[in-house]
């Protein structure tokens, strides 16, 4: 089977309402192997809700999800095995210590004890945590946790990888590790599925941008794609003007002038 | 991670697990790591950089010394010979409020965790695997729980009564820790259907707390058995009794020990086996449903409309001091907003306002009718609703969102005593003073107007014990440490010696009444001491945070 040519994920007519709104107006996607793709949108766009469908957390959608060729609803979880996930919210069983949450989920992946533990201490010592492997995840810092999670996601070596704000805490040496891993996996054909707030780190990791505003692909295509459709250059300002929000600086002012007011505010 | 005994246990049974197409290994490994946090506790905020070696104590499978206690109780009921129905019906309801009433507060929280959705959901694990590793967690705290409770009766009953009663009070207690486990998760999943988002989560709450009261009152008709099957040998039951579980659970050792095998004794049997097994098989087949509908409690809230003129008009009015009236607000929005502090402190509200009239109703049976109340001091019963202050002191320092607490000490703020103050008017007023207000009325309506000035007494008495209850559990800063059932059970000996205080305040009074003008010296007493404990009993005490948090782990 050459995964070159077909889709690694396909989307196809996806519908999701949650009791009173529609957060998903009919989305319709393919990815291949090899990309990053930035998946960018405001707040309660629906990114993490397609993340989610994705991974098997929600239900009730309509349309088709394939994933590696097979329709994700057949209830076969074996899928999995080849996804990473690192979820926005840094949820973990915090009262273990690294070393046991990190081979508790290798072997979940279905590792062997010794070969998940051994591989998960390989990964945390290569970003620095050999120290703090044998305390417990509650004692650690943001970025500490933020590492706990990328290796978590990895460990298994998954062909695709869904990150949810994956640099957030890291500090600015780790960021550089992290990038440098990103695109290095995705050159020898991982998929990466890259979702955050960070317009400038979208701009330059991903090679396929995909915006998503209430519900609906907005645009989709290389940042240099986006540009010759728009005039500005970034993409925060393309991000601005696609979702339509053009205020920023009188809001600013404004936040500001309450903010100094004493006690009005 | 530890090998632990019940998964040993549990090892044995590997074969049976497999066959209903379970993946053991990572069912196992699921429960092992389950069994591991569990055990440990999660530092709280400010003991975040305490050393880790002393946390790993306290798992939840330790022996729950109070329920031991009740267990030792049981043993006279497996002695007595004759009357099965009676005394097992008894021995298995309180079996059955005991354990479901625990169930209920302590594991409703791992029935509906959404926590493992990202965690395990996420992971090449088959959805009959996840659901059975979260059903035996819960079947495994069950069983301890159970075998604390029943396990000092079951022995004696083996040498008492023989073997055939010990396999059938085995078998009844298996049965009934299915039935209670399946008839709660079931109840759930009803509400789970019905309902969506924020009216779901209440709805949850109240539930909670009906099935709590329920379960009291309901013991309490087990208790009437006593004047039908003591005067009659050949046991004929009405037809309520066929409401009633524990009779369920009664009518085999009636049936087989008694040697009463009718026509009553066998469809009561065949309803002790039936329905616990049935509920069970319709709960495996409604389990997905269960964790589908589960996801709706992640649903977004849409955040209440309150704007809390009743919270700044009483904290304006009670409190002096701005930092404590901000307190005082805080923990009113608090315990009205937080679904965990409801679902651990609103049973007991249920209980405490139930408590005393299950008393009268004793005393009104024992001494004929209603009409003897007027003379009778069983209006002292009000004193039960002391047990709330005892429970929401204790809980007052928990909550989900206990990380929350860093504002404590980021915050420019007074030492502990303002803050203390606050919070324990604002506990007073949300939950104590309506609960008593609506038992005063009720009582005077029961026992006639003369029990008014006493009932002022009463309110008295309890304000101080609040403040009691306050200066004897360990001093901590509200709402700011997790949650766990292990740390909770460092506070029974509290919980005693609280409860005997509470009698302690009742016999007070009643003696206070025998003599001529006593009530009137106790009242000015306890006003007195009310004064003096409001004012100083805060007072010289800091909450440093090291100390306030290292208190409660």
């Amino acid at each position: 089977m050459n995964l070159g040519e077909e889709p690694v994920i396909e989307i196809s007519g996806l519908w999701m309402n949650y009791s009173d709104r529609m957060v998903l107006r009919g989305i319709d996607l393919a990815v291949y192997r090899g990309q990053i793709i930035g998946y960018i949108g405001p707040n309660g766009a629906g990114k993490s809700t397609t993340v989610k469908i994705m991974l098997g957390l929600v239900e009730g959608y309509n349309g088709t999800v394939r994933i590696f060729g097979k329709d994700i609803k057949s209830g076969d979880a074996t899928y999995k095995g080849r996804i990473g996930y690192v979820p926005e919210v840094a949820e973990m069983y915090d009262s273990l210590t690294a070393r046991e949450y990190l081979t508790f989920i290798g072997e979940l992946y279905g590792l062997p004890h010794e070969a998940a533990e051994a591989k998960a201490r390989r990964l945390m010592a290569l970003l620095d945590m050999e120290r703090v492997y044998d305390k417990r995840i509650a004692s650690y810092s943001k970025g500490m946790k933020q590492k706990v999670l990328l290796v978590s996601s990895m460990l298994h070596d998954p062909d695709i990888l869904f990150l949810d704000e994956p640099l957030s805490g890291l500090d600015a040496n780790s960021v550089m590790v992290v990038k440098e891993i990103l695109a290095t996996l995705a050159a020898k054909g991982k998929t990466i599925f890259y979702s955050s707030h960070i317009m400038d780190v979208v701009e330059k990791i991903s090679s396929r941008i995909i915006l998503l505003d209430g519900g609906e692909l907005m645009a989709d295509g290389t940042f240099a794609e986006l540009q010759e459709r728009s005039t500005e250059g970034t993409l925060e300002s393309i991000f601005n003007r696609l979702t339509g929000f053009d205020q920023y600086r009188d809001i600013a002012g404004e936040f500001v002038a309450a903010v100094m007011d004493g006690e009005a505010g | 991670m530890n090998d632990f005994y019940s998964l040993k246990l549990l090892d044995r049974m590997e074969g049976l697990i497999r066959r209903t197409g379970v993946d053991y290994r990572t069912l196992r490994l699921i429960l092992q790591t389950k069994l591991t946090m569990d055990g440990r506790r999660t530092p709280t905020v400010m003991a975040a950089n305490r050393k880790d070696t002393e946390a790993s104590s306290g798992s939840p499978l330790r022996v729950h010394w109070i329920y031991l206690l009740f267990g030792l109780v049981l043993i006279p009921f497996v002695v007595v010979k004759g009357s099965y129905i009676f005394t097992m019906g008894l021995t298995f309801g309180l079996l059955m409020f005991l354990i479901s009433t625990t169930l209920i507060s302590d594991f409703s929280a791992v029935m509906l965790d959404l926590r493992e959705k990202n965690i395990l959901h996420t992971k090449p694990i088959d959805k009959r695997t996840l659901n059975m590793a979260k059903s035996i967690h819960i079947l495994l705290y069950l069983m301890s729980l159970t075998l604390t409770i029943a396990g000092p009766s079951l022995l004696v009953s083996l040498f008492s009564q023989g073997v055939v009663f010990f396999l059938l009070y085995g078998a009844g207690i298996i049965l009934l820790d299915c039935f209670i486990l399946v008839f709660t998760a079931l109840c759930y999943l009803v509400i789970l259907r019905l309902f969506d988002g924020e009216k779901l989560k209440d709805i949850i709450n109240y539930v909670q707390i009906v099935l709590t009261v329920g379960l009291t009152v309901g013991y309490q008709f087990v208790s009437r058995l006593v004047s039908f099957s003591l005067l009659d040998t050949s046991f004929t039951p009405d037809w309520w009794y066929y409401a009633i579980p524990p009779v369920w659970f009664a009518a085999p050792f009636e049936w087989f020990v008694g040697g009463n095998g009718n026509a009553a004794t066998t469809a009561l049997t065949l309803l002790a086996l039936a329905v616990p097994l049935l509920l069970l098989a319709a709960y495996i087949r409604l389990m997905p449903m269960f964790e589908r509908s589960l996801q709706k409690l992640a649903a977004e809230e849409a955040g209440g409309r309150d704007n809390g003129v009743l919270a700044r008009r009483l904290s304006a009015f009670f409190c002096q001091n701005r930092q404590e009236a901000t307190f005082f607000r805080f923990t009113w929005s608090m315990m009205k907003n937080e679904r965990d502090f409801k679902l651990r402190t609103y049973p007991t509200v249920g209980l405490s306002m139930a408590l005393p009239f299950i008393f009268i109703l004793n005393i009104a049976q024992g001494s004929g009718g209603v009409s003897s109340l007027k003379s009778s001091p069983g209006y002292l019963a009000i004193y039960g609703t002391a047990l709330l202050m005892m429970t929401v002191v204790q809980m007052l320092r928990y909550s989900v969102s206990y990380k929350g607490a860093w504002i404590y000490k980021a915050l420019p703020l007074q030492p502990g005593a303002l803050i203390s103050r606050g919070v324990l008017k604002a506990a007073v007023l949300r939950l104590l003073l309506p609960v008593f207000a609506v038992e005063a009325v009720i009582f005077t309506v029961l026992f006639g107007p003369r029990i008014i000035p006493e009932l002022g007494t009463a309110l008295l008495a309890l304000l101080l014990y609040s403040v009691i209850c306050w200066r004897i559990f360990p001093q901590a800063l509200p709402f700011a440490e997790k949650y766990e059932q292990a740390s909770r059970k460092e506070f029974t000996g509290i919980s005693f010696l609280l409860l005997f205080i509470m009698f302690g305040f009742g016999l007070l009074h009643y003696l206070s009444t025998r003599i001529p003008a006593g009530i009137v010296i106790y009242s000015v007493i306890l006003a007195a001491a009310n004064v003096w404990g409001w004012r100083s009993a805060f007072g010289n005490k800091t909450l440093q945070g090291e100390r306030a948090a290292g208190a409660g782990v």
